[in-house]
């Protein structure tokens, strides 16, 4: 269907062989259109990681097919799946996921750099990306000086700066109280309606679902929902 | 370099720590150079500076030019090949010499050659010794430095020949001695050896020729003679290869120690940084990209360290005291500064590897 980001058609991942063959996923099919924001819950164990480490284009599935925007990345190489997670997705992670010697306004161009093409339109865009976050005033701190909240503004200041067909969020919001972690998904949330991208958020914090477009419950690797 | 210098910047003490070591290291490379070239021309200057290529030696003296003795009528012999181009007659001996009206003693080395010939000293004050008269000297400079003058005289206790210092020539040392040229006569008249049996021998034979005709003049040769280069000479000097090995092996280690030093900090620092490279590599940089970075790293610290190392090895070369053997070239410092260069970047390897090992899903799914 056109309009789909993403697309998961019957994948299913398998690890081990035999009689150690887990079946973290389970033929799965998923779909996220442009602009809604999408929420995966699910018990520890569940899936959830694996689901998102396909999605991120970080792990091959055993079985079934992955669109990312039309374009089939089952079967790319290791080396074309880091250029498609540099070009076309953006990452938010848990709490530790900035470069700790880098000032706030260099997280942003790092990414810039890894795609090749570091120049004063992207020195503009990265400022522009956090002073629209609000971070204007931080752009010289390094990561140590910002608080919990602030840090995972510059995660999805980051996850912007490649202008990605998908924003893929893993747990955002694990390492900051119920306050500073519905800001950090109310922003995110907003930022996926008004650029009109496709995001996916991994999360246990039933608090944030009503901000999301919509909930998947994966448990024991399948689908609910 | 994006994450290079950035990282450099933060982590200061870190690096500057790491810095310090490879400054120190290298400092101890070049010093040990550069003692292990002075001492080399403290001990065979006047080998290594004679225009000769090879010797030719008696079979049984095992290269050593005081076992060595040669009968003088073999110089013609081997002046007449075609493949030689010239050759001199040399006599050598160590003795300790007398000065005469005093009570000072010196160990010096004997070289008595033709004074018109290849082998002659290059005299830089006073004059050349004859060849017909008897008694007349040219003494290395360093003789000057222990209170010798032109006029002195000498006296070689066992011979109880005496003899006047008539030049001096400079750079002309043998086994850490001082070399006192005279003329072949005076040679052999003071020479326990030879003084008996009245044959006019000398110990070896210096011969100017192409390295390609090495083995035309080896075959030549009477058995009872042998050809060695002047390479080949040197390490038969008395102490000059167990010198030149120990400090050569110092060297060596101080090469595979900074290697090593290097590679453990990077490789703990990489171990440190896993979880971070995991993050980078999921966010789409590839092993390539974080291998720069560390490669980077450990160009722009040996570089400066090395930099620094040669600075302050001139500098030390100022506060060092005068008689030192100190020989230190600019074409060995560049060799070394490269070399050192090449070790660090190869104790990185270990790093790089690490890196590749990480895989981008670490970063996902994981509380830190």
């Amino acid at each position: 269907m056109m309009g789909d980001k993403l697309l998961f058609e019957n994948v299913s991942k398998i690890y081990g062989e035999g009689d150690n063959k887990v079946t973290a996923l389970d033929n799965i099919s998923l779909n996220v259109r442009a602009g809604e924001f999408v929420a995966i819950v699910g018990p520890s164990g569940s899936g959830k990681s694996t689901f998102l480490s396909i999605a991120g284009a970080l792990l091959s599935p055993s079985k079934g097919r992955l669109l990312l925007n039309d374009e089939d990345i089952t079967s790319l190489s290791p080396k074309k799946l880091t250029r498609v997670r540099l070009e076309k997705i953006g990452f938010v992670f848990q709490s530790s996921n900035l470069v700790p010697y880098l000032t706030v306004r260099d997280q942003l161009l790092l990414i810039s750099e890894l795609i090749g093409k570091r120049d004063k339109k992207t020195m503009k865009k990265a400022d522009e990306l956090l002073s629209h976050l609000g971070l204007g005033h931080r752009a010289d701190h390094l990561p140590e000086a910002l608080s919990g909240g602030e840090r995972q503004r510059v995660a999805i200041a980051r996850s912007l700066m490649n202008d990605p067909e998908i924003i893929l969020a893993d747990e955002p919001t694990a390492s900051l109280d119920s306050k500073r972690g519905r800001d950090v998904v109310e922003m995110l949330a907003h930022e996926v309606k008004s650029r009109n991208k496709a995001a996916i958020m991994v999360t246990h914090d039933e608090r944030m679902l009503d901000l999301c477009d919509r909930v998947v419950n994966i448990t024991d690797g399948k689908v609910f929902g | 370099m994006f994450l290079a210098i950035r990282e450099l910047k933060h982590s200061k003490l870190r690096y500057l720590l790491i810095g310090l070591i490879m400054v120190l290291v290298a400092l101890l490379v070049f010093i040990i150079s550069g003692l292990a070239n002075g001492l080399s021309s403290d001990n065979a200057s006047s080998i290594q500076n004679m225009k000769a290529d090879y010797f030719v030696m008696e079979h049984d003296s095992k290269n050593k030019l005081n076992r060595s003795i040669i009968s003088m009528e073999k110089l013609d012999e081997i002046r007449a090949s075609s493949d030689v181009k010239a050759a001199e007659g040399l006599g050598q001996m160590m003795i300790t010499l007398n000065k005469v009206g005093s009570s000072e003693k010196t160990d010096v080395t004997i070289f008595a050659t033709n004074a018109s010939g290849i082998l002659a000293p290059k005299v830089i004050e006073g004059t050349n010794y004859d060849n017909k008269k008897q008694g007349e000297v040219v003494a290395d400079s360093s003789l000057k430095e222990v209170g010798y003058k032109l006029g002195d005289s000498l006296k070689d206790d066992l011979s109880g020949k005496v003899f006047t210092i008539v030049g001096f020539t400079e750079k002309q040392s043998y086994s850490h001695s001082p070399v006192v040229y005279m003329n072949v006569k005076g040679w052999q008249e003071i020479n326990p050896a030879l003084k008996n049996q009245g044959n006019d021998s000398i110990s070896t034979i210096a011969v100017q020729m192409d390295s390609k005709a090495e083995e035309n003049v080896r075959e030549s040769l009477p058995e009872d003679l042998t050809l060695i280069s002047k390479d080949e000479s040197l390490q038969s000097i008395p102490g000059f290869k167990e010198e030149q090995g120990t400090l050569t092996m110092m060297i060596a280690f101080l090469f595979v120690i900074a290697a090593f030093v290097l590679a453990v900090f990077f490789y703990v620092i990489t171990l440190q940084k896993t979880n971070q490279f995991g993050v980078l590599k999921a966010l789409g940089a590839n092993t390539s990209f974080l291998a720069k970075s560390i490669v980077g790293q450990v160009m722009l610290l040996a570089v400066a360290c090395i930099a620094i190392s040669v600075a302050l090895t001139y500098g030390v070369t100022l506060i060092m005291p005068e008689g030192m053997p100190f020989e230190l070239s600019t074409n060995l410092v560049i060799k070394y500064s490269l070399l050192l260069l090449v070790v660090s970047v190869l104790g990185s390897l270990l790093s790089l590897y690490r890196v590749a090992k990480i895989d981008a899903i670490e970063a996902i799914g994981r509380v830190s």
